[in-house]
């Protein structure tokens, strides 16, 4: 029995081997992405694979075509099927340590996001618009996927058996606020010998969480005090300009 | 300064560094509301609004801004909207940019001194015979109602095809059409803003739930103090050379969505905003 899977069977809680730190990123005022640390245990010859997935969500968008000579929004796109947040990575790369059934099972790569994804469009490339869809997420930071950088630490540090890794990713700040599921895969031989799940909440605190519920909650309200607050901001701003230019330029009359 | 809300150049960077379409345009109203009151203020302050004539061109503003809302949802409705916006867009901005450029260059070069205002074109003709006649005093104009009405009606329908505040192309009509002095139409168009906005931004927190307080402010702390500079620098220029200013600001934003129209885009997907 692998040291995964002696965690997966602890299923429901979380699994002994494998810790997340935090289990809750908290979306603060400052809030500019979060430091995650995945640690637990592996046996000496498995490769690790660790895939973070947002809620599957469903995104519309425009589809920029040519028309004569003009770059032009031509088709209105509905791609669904997809996760908010797809981040994977792994010890060693995807493709060398799993065959093609696997990967398109576990949504590993983008081409197992491509066959997952659903397309509505009019008369449009299928394939083109997923590339793009992929392009589009990379470049918001929302898709991403990287090899190595997990490190090996002693087993006191991970609290399992030897040997450990510990390996820490960056959660964007593009993230919004949801439940998230951290996978781990131990992958030998050309499968997976054990798979587990450990949820991950984003939440909103602090101040936006306030802003954001009464946004939600009491629209009309929070629709008059938005504009309130500007308007006095507005005005105190110009108050206190008024004061310091009133005495600059009494300070100069005075220096006359 | 300009007297324009800047919503044209602030939503697409907000855009371009992360914040959702639908977030940035409703939060870029709302930080509009804090920036134009500001403004307002020391325009007022400076005697540079014309309450009266902005009461007109408001309510002008807001008839055109709900024919405006109604053709582009037509538009829409025939797959046309976006290439109506993205070309109007670039045929406006060009268009006054260039001839408010070499208008008030050609004034400079001929050493015009202090701000003139234009003569008011309701002087004589047609517009004179119009009814409600009214003397604008604090813009040194007179002009039936109907005209800076009908005039910030189109204002109005092209502010709500484009999706902005129509700033940049009211200050212009203001100078040119109305005859009003410069000063007189940036503070007096600041005053319009700030009440179009404001019912933005509550329509927009009722309707999409898209205003960001937090991030409206922190947009507002910069654009209210920003506007007070503006406001005071406004006054040590001569008012062609504002224009020069304004108009070389309307010809690079048209220039890049002039690129946006003829250049291959590096993504071919653009979020729809309001999903």
């Amino acid at each position: 029995m692998t040291a995964l899977s002696l965690w997966a069977a602890a299923a429901g809680t979380p699994p002994p081997g494998v810790k997340v730190t935090p289990d809750v990123v908290r979306m603060g005022a400052f809030y500019g992405g979060a430091t995650v640390r995945v640690e637990g245990a592996r046996d000496a010859d498995a490769t690790i694979i660790v895939a973070v997935r947002g809620p599957t969500v469903t995104e519309v968008f425009n589809h920029d075509g040519r028309a004569g000579f003009l770059w032009v929004n031509t088709a209105k796109v509905t791609i669904s099927e997809v996760p908010s947040l797809w981040l994977v990575f792994s010890s060693e790369r995807v493709g060398a340590c799993l065959p093609r059934a696997v990967i398109d099972q576990y949504g590993l790569d983008q081409a197992a996001l491509k066959k997952q994804m659903r397309i509505q469009c009019q008369a449009c490339d299928q394939g083109q618009i997923a590339e793009e869809y992929l392009n589009y997420k990379a470049m918001q930071g929302s898709y991403r996927r990287a090899s190595g950088d997990f490190r090996k630490v002693a087993a006191s540090a991970a609290g399992v058996s030897d040997p450990s890794f510990r390996f820490e990713f960056e959660f964007p700040r593009c993230a919004t606020p949801g439940e998230y599921q951290v996978r781990v895969l131990e992958c030998r031989g050309g499968e997976v010998s054990a798979s587990l799940e450990v949820p991950l909440r984003v939440v909103e605190v602090g101040f936006p969480s306030f802003i954001s519920g009464m946004a939600s909650r009491h629209a009309s309200f929070y629709g008059m005090l938005s504009v309130l607050v500007a308007l006095l901001a507005g005005l105190g701003i110009d108050f206190l300009a008024a004061q310091l230019f009133k005495r600059r330029e009494a300070a100069n009359l005075k220096s006359r | 300064m300009f007297g324009v809300s800047g919503g044209f150049l602030l939503t697409p960077i907000l855009m371009m560094i992360g914040i959702p379409p639908t977030l940035a345009a409703a939060s870029d109203s709302c930080q509009v509301v804090a920036g134009s009151a500001s403004g307002t203020a020391a325009h007022l302050r400076l005697g540079n609004v014309d309450v009266k004539l902005g009461t007109v061109l408001l309510l002008g503003g807001l008839s055109g801004g709900w024919i405006g809302v109604h053709l582009i949802k037509s538009l829409r409705a025939l797959g046309v909207a976006d290439l109506t916006i993205t070309v109007t867009y670039v045929v406006m901005l060009g268009m006054v940019g260039a001839f408010m450029f070499i208008e008030s260059l050609g004034s400079l070069r001929r050493g015009a001194v202090g701000p003139k205002p234009q003569p008011s074109p309701s002087g004589h003709g047609f517009l004179s015979r119009l009814p409600f006649q009214t003397d604008f005093p604090r813009s040194q104009v007179r002009h039936s109602v109907l005209l800076p009405f009908f005039l910030a009606g189109l204002v109005g329908i092209l502010a709500a095809v484009m999706g902005v505040g129509g700033g940049f192309i009211m200050v212009p009509m203001m100078i040119y059409l109305l005859g009003m002095p410069m000063h007189v139409a940036v503070g007096t168009d600041l005053f319009q803003i700030l009440f179009t906005c404001a019912g933005v931004t509550y329509m927009q927190a009722t309707t999409n739930h898209t205003v960001d307080l937090v991030l409206a402010l922190l947009l507002g702390a910069g654009s209210t103090i920003g506007a007070q500079a503006g406001a005071r620098a406004g006054r040590r220029l001569h008012s062609n050379q504002i224009k020069i200013l304004l108009a070389s600001v309307m010809l690079v934003v048209m220039v890049k969505m002039a690129g946006g129209l003829l250049l291959r885009p590096a993504i071919h997907l653009t979020p729809v905003q309001g999903h």
